[in-house]
This record gives structure tokens, sequence and C-alpha cells, in this order.
């Protein structure tokens, strides 16, 4: 991956990760955490991005290439959630495990805050309450716009459990929801 | 609420954006990090050797122990002039240390053994082997001392038989040795053997006349105390305690028969009357006498 197609996956999709992540997770500074861990992973990588009808080069057919890079940032988003979770019950995740990889806290303050409203909040918990599956393809389908194509993907599923997973989702959602009012 | 209204709140959701700043400095930062050589370093010792870094604290402290124990161990071996030789000292040293005060003697007289044994392997080295003749002679000097400090009359005893035996043991080595330089230490040793052998014949007897000699001295400490009450005033409290305690306990002893019990706690109180200079007159067996 070269720069600047880092850079063109970096704007493109740091707002949907960052969401991803922050829908899934209590706080800001987590969220700014596990998403600056999630885009250094897949620079650090390094791994060429094929676009998915393009031959892949003499000799790169045994090594891994990126050919749909949305769905790859948020596989590894994913699993930093998982890891951030798994982590959470033994130890919280200390500064100097962040420095050792490899990232610097920035020295100044961004005054990170997002508002949200009360029904907002309410529907971040309720998306936290149900199952990680099911919280994972709403945001993905509800508010990052991922069609379904783009899930299956992501999930390594065919589009139809895709359908059925998301009608399911929706339904325990609004459930949680109803049951909370 | 409606599907409707449910997929509403969800869209709302979209405004959730990170910090502008923030975004900004993460692109620069991360594009600083250079490339991982992933596919350079070997996938194997990764994954295998990962788990090594969180007891790193752990290893660390195993090997420094092994690395002490084995040191330890490879200098028991080693000869004067070795690198190692100053740490098989310190380790006999340290044995003399921490052995109970009965045992010292004995201890002493065991690694006095083992030098001169060390000293016979070696015969190119007149310096080390007069220095480690002279450390010998301090140790023969220092044994009958700690064997008259032994309360227990029948301990002393015993312990200087043991003592008697490795002496023996010691002249054959040294009678053995090729070293021209430890004629001096011949001498010693003839003169240690005698003033060892002088305390057994001693401590037998004060043994065997128990509770005559024990009259005796306890008739010269209660005429020292009596003379020196000026003195025993300057003492502090708790030796003053001390001293009456035993003469009480000494008191208990003797109207239960326990003659050489008695005879340990007047050598206590006689330590006691040393350590603050008196130099008390009650006769006691040394192997000076």
């Amino acid at each position: 991956m070269t720069e600047q197609e880092f850079i063109n996956l970096y704007k493109h999709n740091l707002d949907k990760i960052f969401r991803f992540i922050y829908l899934r997770v209590d706080k800001v500074e987590t969220a700014e955490d596990l998403t600056a861990q999630a885009f250094l992973k897949v620079w650090q990588r390094q791994i060429p991005v094929i676009a998915s009808d393009e031959a892949l080069p003499a000799g790169r057919q045994e090594s891994p290439v990126i050919s749909n890079p949305t769905a790859f940032i948020y596989r590894v988003a994913r699993n930093q959630i998982i890891d951030f979770y798994r982590q959470k019950k033994k130890v919280p995740i200390s500064l100097e495990e962040l420095k050792e990889k490899g990232i610097d806290l920035p020295q100044k303050s961004f005054l990170s805050q997002i508002e949200l409203s009360f029904e907002m909040e309410n529907l971040k918990k309720a998306l936290q309450r149900i199952k990680p599956a099911y919280s994972e393809v709403i945001i993905w389908h509800y508010v990052d716009d991922l069609s379904t194509k783009e899930i299956s993907q992501i999930l390594n599923k065919n589009e139809n459990s895709v359908r059925v997973l998301l009608h399911r989702a929706l339904e325990t959602l609004k459930k949680e929801l109803n049951k909370k009012v | 609420m409606t599907e409707k209204e449910l997929l509403e709140q969800l869209n709302e959701l979209k405004s959730i954006k990170p910090n502008e700043d923030w975004a900004n400095w993460l692109l620069s930062n991360i594009l600083t990090k250079s490339h991982q050589t992933v596919m350079i370093k070997p996938r194997v010792k990764l994954v295998s050797f990962s788990f090594l870094h969180q007891y790193q604290k752990a290893l660390v402290s195993v090997a420094l122990v092994v690395l002490f124990v084995s040191t330890f161990a490879f200098a028991q071996t080693a000869l004067p002039g070795n690198p190692l030789y100053p740490i098989k000292t310190l380790t006999q040293n340290a044995r003399i240390a921490l052995a109970p005060k009965d045992y010292k003697p004995v201890i002493r007289m065991q690694i006095a053994k083992n030098r001169l044994e060390d000293m016979a392997k070696i015969t190119d080295q007149e310096q080390v082997i007069a220095l480690m003749s002279q450390n010998i002679q301090k140790d023969l000097q220092t044994i009958p001392q700690e064997l008259k400090n032994i309360s227990k009359k029948q301990v002393a005893l015993q312990m200087s038989k043991q003592v008697q035996n490795e002496a023996k043991d010691l002249k054959n080595l040294s009678n053995n040795s090729l070293n021209k330089n430890i004629n001096n230490l011949n001498q010693n040793i003839d003169e240690f053997q005698d003033k060892v052998f002088a305390f057994i014949f001693s401590t037998e007897e004060e043994i065997n006349q128990c509770p005559t000699s024990l009259q005796d001295k306890l008739v010269n400490l209660q005429k020292y105390l009596t003379d020196n009450v000026q003195t025993l005033v300057q003492w502090p409290i708790d030796d003053i305690t001390k001293v009456r305690t035993f003469l009480g306990d000494i008191e208990n002893d003797l109207k239960a028969g326990n003659c050489l019990e008695a005879m340990a706690k007047i050598e206590s109180i006689n330590q006691i009357l040393q350590i603050h200079s008196l130099d008390i007159k009650v006769e006691t067996s040394t192997p000076e006498n």
C-alpha cells in the first residue's frame, strides 16, 4: 500500500471506523485509541491493495493482498474491539502499552467530546446491550450505509445470511428499546 | 417504537464524527511510522516466543539466579590464583559466619583444612601461599577462644574432640606438603594441638569435679561482684538483669543437682563480665592454661 493509497483509505473510512468503534465502547478516548491502532495496523502491515477484478502479479499468488480495503479496515477494527474487551477483562490498556504499539500520545488535548441527545444515548446503550454480531450489522448497514454485499465480504458470509442477520438484529434492537421505554 | 422511528434515529447517528484536529494529528503520526517488515521476520518466531514478553521480569530474575548459583558452584573447584577463588573464600567465610556459635570452631577447622589442601596444589605462587598460610594461622588462633566461649561444658568437650581430629588431618597435610614456606604454619599447628589438648583435659576435669569446681567459681564470683559494686552500677540495666536471672537459675540448678547446667550459666555470666572488660577473676579453664 502506497502512502497515497493509505491517505485515501484513511480519509474515506476514518469517520465510519471511528463511529463504528465509538458505538461499541463507552468513551471517546477509547474509540480514538482503537481507531488509531486499527489504522496503524493497516499501515504497518503493508499489504498491497489490488482491485478485485485485477489479476495478481507474478509471485503474488501466495502473498496476502487487499482486494477490498474498506472491508479489510472494518475487519481490523472489529478485531480491535474484540481484543479491547478481552484485555479489559484482564487489565486495562496502559499508556506504556499504547506506546509499545507505536501510538505516541498527543501532547495537547483535542477536547474530543461527542454530545448525544437523550434518545441517541439510549440507542447507543441499546446497541451495546444486544449481541455484538447484531449491533455490528446494524451500524454497518443503517449508519455507515454499507451494502449487504460489503457486509458479506467483511463477515465472509453470503448475502442472504447477512439479510437474515440484519432482520433479526433490527427486531432485537426494537425490542430492546421498547423494553426500556 | 416503530421501525421507521428506529431507522430515523439510526440515521442520526451518522452525525458522530471524530475531532478534526485529532484526525489530522493521527494521520501525520501514522505516516511517520516505518513499515513493519513482517514478511522478513520469521512468523514462527513471533508466534512461538511472543509469550516470553509477559514473563520478561521473571525470566530475567531466573537467569540471574542461575548465573549466580552456577558461578558459586564453579568457584568451589577453583584454586588460589583463579579469578573465581575469592568467591570460594567468600563462601567459606559465609559458612563460618552463618554457623551456630557452638559449631563455629569445627567449621572453621574444616575450612582451614580445605584451604591447606588448596595450598598444597599450588607451588609456584609464593605470595599467595604466604598469605594463605597467614590466614590459616589466624584461624588456628581464633579456634581455642571460640571453644572457650561455648557455655555448656559437655558441648565444648565434644566440639574440642572434633577439632582435635581435624587438627590431626591438618598436621598430616602440612607434613606432606611440598611447600617450603610453611615451617611457621607447622609450628603453629603443633602449638594449636597442645592448646586443644589442654582445653580437653581441663574441661573433662571440670566436668568430673563439677560440684567442687562450681562452688569455687561461685565463691570467686560473689567476691568479685562484692568488690566491684561501684563498677556494676554503671552497667546497662539489661545486663544486670541477665546476671541476676543467671544467678537465680544457678541456684535452682544446684538444688536440682544439674551441676553442668549451672556451670554453663557461670560461663555465660563470665562472658558478660568480659564484655564489660572487667576480666573477672573467676577461675575458668582456658586452652592457654
